[in-house]
């Protein structure tokens, strides 16, 4: 366990140690404050409260979809890039089995996305504070982690299909590409029976909050969190084996 | 030669037993077997595409192997995969780091990698590759050289007993290449280690190793001493370049001598090669005088390991 969470302190050096790492910390905190006071000056009474404020920035209709792309930005090139600066040779002989080493860069992904969304609600919620005060409605909280939970659940969906592409394609740009590219098609929905087997519908769980219609008929929140966890599975599975196997030229 | 010696000759660090990798329908390594020996610099030589690059992957386990097996010091690559690899250090073409951190910070990776691997074993690698100066600049303003060092360094760093080093002097200039060959040098001295490394560059190889394996095509062509005893065997008798101002009476002076053979005739230059007895030179030119046939030109042809490298690899792809 001390190893693995060495390698995974690995990988999050190489993230953070590049100068473009503060980036989207910076662009979530400076689009945070700026829409916070743009809903004051011109939003009316539309926003009461802090946790108001930020239950609506970090749900997927809002600022959340905009952070799932961050993450998927900032964490394509976790795999690809060792293929392009070449320094996956180094990391494949140190002893350290090639499943730990990608379940490493995969924990690291997955702290990344967090530390996004842990960043985008202290923000939402202290720039909401200043402007909109802190009391908060009956529910405010609740709503908030749904908003929350979800956007994170949505974000780590199509994280984890980038890093999939990462795998398969050495590709940083392909995996980014095709991950932002989902990210997009998430929005579309086809009202096709079949639709909902696909992924884009069932990655933002926030539409069966508040008693919300699925976005194609028969789909249900368990429906949907199994067909989540299928495509999880699948895509992990198909980067491990595919990790595992290569041969390293 | 002394006993103790004897029997570290006998002990293998590195040894491959008919390794073959086939891709498609191509074989690319073919049942390869060698050793390398403990304290030994063995160069891996063969043209360009030979399968050098390839053999060393496998031996350092990042591609598979469709035969055989590699044991480093007992353990098989390919099923205690951990335990041997533990022994490797390698340097697998150019040595590749993170470029936007420090040469400290991409040790220091490495390190956590490995648990016995202590902060006083990093200043330790950094002082015998001297770049005690450097460690706190980003990889990025490294030279060439600067970062063939700091490979080296990340390829100690675990105190392994066999060094891997694919091309190593690729790309460097003269005195790089010469600070690498001391460098190689000074570590099989001073930590004690095996190296094998791959080149196609001969003289290189002839400075540095004392065994070299030659491959052709995957295939094994031929393992031999450099400045053993063989050689020096080889070389009492020597093949000298007479150049003569009455051709045939030389020949036929040359021709009669015990000894000694005539190798090569070229009549347009009045010259003769000859293979004979390095104590026979004086007496054969005494019988040159005495027959009375000036002789204009004594040179001793001295075979390089690259003619017999084109020799062994039939001379026509050479990189």
């Amino acid at each position: 366990m001390l190893s693995f969470n060495r390698l995974v302190l690995n990988e999050w050096l190489k993230m953070s140690k590049k100068r473009s790492f503060f980036i989207p910390y910076a662009i979530i905190a400076v689009a945070l404050v700026a829409l916070s006071w743009a809903f004051k000056r011109w939003g009316g009474d539309m926003i009461g409260s802090a946790s108001e404020f930020t239950a609506m920035m970090s749900s997927t209709s809002f600022f959340g979809q905009f952070t799932a792309m961050l993450a998927v930005i900032f964490t394509a090139g976790l795999v690809a890039s060792e293929h392009s600066l070449g320094t996956i040779k180094f990391l494949m002989i140190r002893g350290q089995s090639r499943g730990k080493v990608l379940a490493s860069k995969y924990a690291a992904a997955l702290l990344f996305t967090l530390s996004l969304f842990v960043w985008l609600m202290a923000v939402g919620f202290a720039s909401g504070a200043a402007f909109f005060g802190m009391e908060a409605g009956a529910g405010a909280w609740r709503d908030l982690w749904i908003a929350g939970g979800s956007s994170f659940v949505y974000s780590i969906v199509y994280v984890t299909l980038g890093f999939m592409m990462g795998v398969l394609t050495r590709s940083t740009g392909a995996a980014m590409g095709v991950g932002m590219a989902a990210v997009v098609f998430s929005s579309l929905t086809i009202p096709k029976s079949f639709y909902k087997y696909v992924l884009f519908p069932n990655a933002d769980l926030s539409v069966y909050s508040h008693g919300g219609q699925p976005p194609i008929e028969g789909m249900t929140l368990p429906f949907s969190i199994a067909v989540l966890a299928v495509y999880m599975v699948l895509f992990l599975g198909a980067s491990f084996v595919t990790f595992k196997k290569r041969d390293i030229a | 030669m002394t006993q103790s010696q004897n029997i570290h000759e006998e002990t293998a660090v590195l040894s491959l037993r008919g390794v073959s990798k086939k891709i498609g329908g191509k074989t690319i390594v073919d049942q390869l077997s060698f050793d390398v020996r403990e304290g030994e610099i063995v160069g891996l030589l063969g043209p360009n595409g030979a399968g050098k690059t390839t053999t060393i992957r496998m031996i350092a386990g990042l591609i598979q192997m469709t035969e055989g097996d590699v044991f480093v010091r007992g353990s098989s690559i390919r099923h205690e995969w951990k335990k041997a690899i533990r022994h490797i250090g390698a340097i697998i073409e150019n040595p590749e780091f993170y470029p936007y951190m420090t040469g400290y910070d991409n040790l220091k990776q490495y390190q956590r990698m490995n648990e016995w691997i202590s902060n006083e074993r990093i200043d330790e690698v950094v002082r015998l590759v001297g770049l005690e100066q450097a460690m706190k600049k980003k990889v990025k303003a490294y030279s060439l050289g600067m970062r063939q060092r700091l490979g080296i360094a990340q390829a100690l760093l675990h105190e392994p007993s066999v060094l891997i080093l694919d091309e190593p002097t690729n790309g460097l200039d003269p005195a790089g290449i010469r600070e690498m060959r001391d460098y190689l040098k000074t570590i099989a001295r001073e930590e004690g280690i095996s190296i094998l490394v791959s080149s196609h560059l001969l003289l290189e190889m002839e400075q540095l190793c004392s065994r070299v394996v030659v491959i052709q095509d995957g295939k094994l062509v031929t393992v031999r001493a450099i400045g053993g005893a063989s050689a020096a065997e080889e070389k009492s008798f020597v093949r000298v370049m007479f150049r003569v101002g009455r051709f045939d009476e030389a020949k036929q002076v040359l021709g009669s001598q015990e000894h000694a053979e005539i190798l090569q005739v070229a009549e347009e230059q009045n010259e003769l090669l000859v293979a004979l007895r390095y104590k026979d030179i004086p007496e054969t030119v005494t019988a040159l005088g005495a027959a009375g046939v000036p002789i204009y030109q004594i040179t001793e042809l001295k075979q390089s390991l690259e003619d017999e490298f084109l020799k062994w690899t039939g001379g026509n792809r050479i990189a």
